[in-house]
């Protein structure tokens, strides 16, 4: 009769000083587990400095939040903690001098470009805090593992992510008998039918955040995907795409004017506020500058969901955030704890950002909502979650795929087709561009 | 080897004769002689230059020759010899291509505006004028502001909407207004977005090339020039055949000086355009950042860097070779 023991057979041939390895990590991931789900720091961390690199947020007021939340937690449990704020764009720049160097800050924070796949050997696996807070809080949202997973790890901890509805201004669209942008071809009939009477549409067509987000929302809305579910091969080349930039040179040509080729980021919340547009695709700080700027179409500016491109289809690409920790780092187990502590928070993050931090937990989308939820015309917001979608859809955000983001190839191809140049030598293009890349990382 | 009386008597000394010749003398060796310790004492001096020059220039130079020869990524300290298959992706990217037109066409566009308006700019502060001391350090303003200041001033002047550079010539008759065909998109249409980060370039370093050319013209003997025009030269000609070769060197260097800086300018164009509309404005460096840094594949940022190289290493040659020429 063959031996059934209580432990498995590998532990039954330890050595004792085996047994003592497994027996204290276990120990240590037990602790570490009961402490984080109980929020109780460890004795261990006291006295010790916790840097953070955070962004300037586009609410200032989340900041002040933000370093203040940090300083009472290192109060409370007896750690220094710093925290550094920079644009965001010198992100990348800055984490590749901290990884140069082997030193820097604890936690970083990345934003929209999400390097994790480049860096993963070198940050800290975070499952065990992800995993906690997942259990805690009903699950993660679908999209939030594509943007930290690597084999089966999470490598970083997604916090929140910036959504962009359709921002429409409701007095002009009831003036002239439109309907609501509910499909991306209602919202081409709406800049159509205003761009003549002085109010065009735009979405900008240039090299900045909104382009790769925004252009990629009404891709993936006519079915259009840019990799494989596994992210190895670019799918792009499809008659999907085509369909789609059919559309976009309509939409352009009939709604917009040239200017969207030289906006920024900021651009279209000032287009909104100055009374011009009629509709535009945005985050909410769109909707919050014209509160602030223009009361009077800030009255009439109807918040609504991602359009559909083909029926029933919505994706909407949103921007990610997502916090790390350095493998150099020497206070881990405080980066661990804070973290986790911001994700018992992320809801007044959420406040204090006025809603425009999205939490990735679906236990957080219990209606109402924080803010989002008590204002009539954001409560549409509530209903983003199982539309969201990042950069690589239905892939995970790979290294090729951040490097197609960075260096703007989608929404180039689609400037290259609005600025007249023949559809297919633009898909040519950017199809070849999307290969390119690819292939290097491929061969990296 | 000199010899003296055993009695040490400086009358006896006197005596003696000054050499003896049955001492042999023993020979200076190389670094003994005095030619040499004073070329020993040049390169002493040299040698801080030399160092800061080593460690500042030539590690990063070879530090990127090293990462362009290799598959580095941000993320991976761990390297291969990848021999030339970074330059090789460059190559392939027409993108690449549009980056090296660009950048040429930048700086050679920047360079003669600079030196058209510098000259200008050094020989209006020649003259003598009420408060020309205050002018003077005014118009170094530009090239003093930090640059991303300056640089997002621009970008408000250039915007789309609330543009004041529009808002001007619309005022003035020049063009229609907001939403007319021909209200200038400056940071949008292709021509005009690339000539928009020319004119930054011009506006923010112009002064330095004012200031490099009054140091010149300042350091030119008025005796000569008086002497030219006794001769009946003309202003034109005193400038051409008297003031230029006099202060070629100074002119080749701050020439030098502000190619360099302008074919490897990041800061405008990245924080105008970021290389947009469509490339319109990519620049190598804008380029090598992107692909380098942001996305990660330092190799072939590297790689894409290092064609700054070529384009400038000619230059240089000619330059410093006919400054040597001048020296003689």
């Amino acid at each position: 009769m063959k031996d059934v023991g209580l432990l498995p057979s590998a532990l039954t041939t330890l050595s004792r000083r085996g047994f003592a390895k497994v027996t204290s990590t276990g120990l240590v991931g037990s602790s570490l587990l009961t402490m984080l789900d109980a929020r109780r720091a460890p004795a261990q961390i006291k006295g010790t400095t916790l840097r953070i690199l955070q962004w300037s947020h586009f609410v200032p007021a989340y900041d002040v939040w933000y370093d203040k939340f940090a300083k009472e937690w290192g109060d409370k449990n007896g750690v220094k903690v710093r925290v550094d704020h920079i644009p965001h764009l010198e992100i990348p720049a800055r984490m590749a001098a901290e990884f140069a160097a082997g030193s820097g800050h604890d936690i970083i924070y990345n934003g929209s470009s999400i390097l994790t796949r480049l860096y993963y050997k070198n940050l800290v696996d975070l499952s065990d805090v992800a995993d906690a807070a997942g259990k805690k809080y009903g699950g993660w949202i679908p999209a939030a593992r594509s943007l930290v997973e690597v084999e089966g790890r999470w490598y970083g901890l997604p916090i929140f992510y910036i959504l962009a509805p359709m921002l429409y201004r409701k007095d002009l669209f009831d003036q002239h008998n439109l309907q609501a942008p509910d499909t991306w071809e209602l919202a081409r009939t709406a800049g159509r039918t205003l761009k003549p009477k002085g109010h065009p549409t735009g979405i900008a067509l240039s090299q900045c955040a909104d382009a790769n987000l925004f252009w990629r929302s009404i891709f993936f809305s006519h079915g259009g995907t840019e990799a494989e579910t596994s992210g190895a091969n670019p799918t792009l080349d499809s008659k999907e795409l085509r369909e789609f930039l059919r559309f976009a040179k309509a939409m352009f040509d009939e709604g917009m004017t040239p200017e969207v080729f030289s906006w920024d980021d900021a651009s279209d919340n000032r287009f909104l506020a100055s009374g011009i547009a009629c509709w535009i695709h945005d985050a909410i700080s769109a909707y919050r500058t014209t509160e602030d700027t223009n009361p009077t179409v800030f009255k009439n500016v109807i918040l609504a969901l991602e359009p559909q491109g083909i029926p029933g289809k919505r994706v909407s690409v949103a921007a990610p955030n997502v916090w790390m920790v350095w493998k150099f780092s020497k206070n881990q187990q405080a980066a661990k704890e804070f973290l986790a502590h911001l994700i018992d928070n992320d809801l007044e993050g959420m406040v204090q950002s006025r809603g425009y931090n999205m939490p990735y937990l679906n236990d957080r989308y219990k209606k109402p909502m924080p803010v989002i939820g008590t204002d009539p015309k954001l409560q549409i917001l509530q209903d983003f979650p199982k539309i969201v979608a990042f950069y690589g859809y239905p892939g995970p955000s790979t290294t090729p795929i951040q490097e197609i983001v960075n260096t703007f190839v989608f929404p180039d191809m689609v400037t290259r087709v609005c600025r007249g140049q023949n559809m297919e030598e633009a898909i040519k293009w950017g199809v070849g561009e999307y290969k390119r890349i690819y292939a290097k990382h491929k061969g990296a | 080897m000199t010899a003296t009386s055993p009695s040490g008597s400086d009358a006896a000394g006197a005596r003696a004769p000054a050499v003896s010749l049955d001492v042999p003398l023993r020979p200076r060796r190389w670094f003994q002689s005095q030619n040499w310790q004073r070329l020993g004492f040049g390169y002493l001096l040299l040698a801080p230059a030399v160092l800061y020059v080593l460690l500042l220039v030539g590690a990063p130079f070879l530090f990127s020759l090293y990462l362009a020869l290799s598959d580095a990524n941000v993320g991976n300290p761990v390297a291969s010899f990848a021999g030339l298959e970074n330059f090789r992706a460059a190559l392939e990217s027409d993108v690449f291509y549009i980056a090296l037109r660009n950048s040429v066409l930048f700086t050679v566009v920047a360079a003669i505006l600079k030196g058209v308006l510098g000259t200008s700019l050094a020989f209006l502060l020649l003259q003598p004028f009420w408060g020309k001391k205050i002018v003077r350090g005014l118009v170094v303003i530009p090239f003093t502001l930090p640059i991303a200041i300056s640089v997002l001033s621009w970008k408000w002047m250039y915007d789309s909407q609330f543009s004041v550079i529009n808002w001007f010539l619309s005022r003035i008759g020049l063009i229609g207004s907001y939403g007319s065909a021909d209200w200038p998109i400056w940071l949008g249409q292709p021509y005009l977005a690339l000539a928009a980060c020319i004119i930054v370039n011009v506006w923010r370093t112009y002064p330095f090339s004012a200031i490099v050319l009054l140091a010149g013209f300042t350091s030119v003997p008025s005796e000569v020039l008086d002497a030219a025009r006794v001769d009946g030269t003309t202003f034109m000609q005193r400038f051409r055949h008297v003031v230029v070769p006099m202060i070629a060197p100074i002119l080749l260097i701050g020439f030098l000086f502000d190619t360099v800086f302008t074919l490897s300018d990041l800061s405008i164009v990245y924080l105008l355009t970021q290389g947009g509309p469509a490339n319109a404005t990519k620049i190598l460096p804008v380029l090598a950042y992107q692909v380098g840094i942001q996305a990660g594949a330092l190799g072939r940022g590297a790689a894409i860097s290092l064609f700054l190289f070529p384009l400038l290493l000619p230059l240089m040659i000619l330059v410093l070779r006919n400054l040597k020429r001048r020296e003689y």
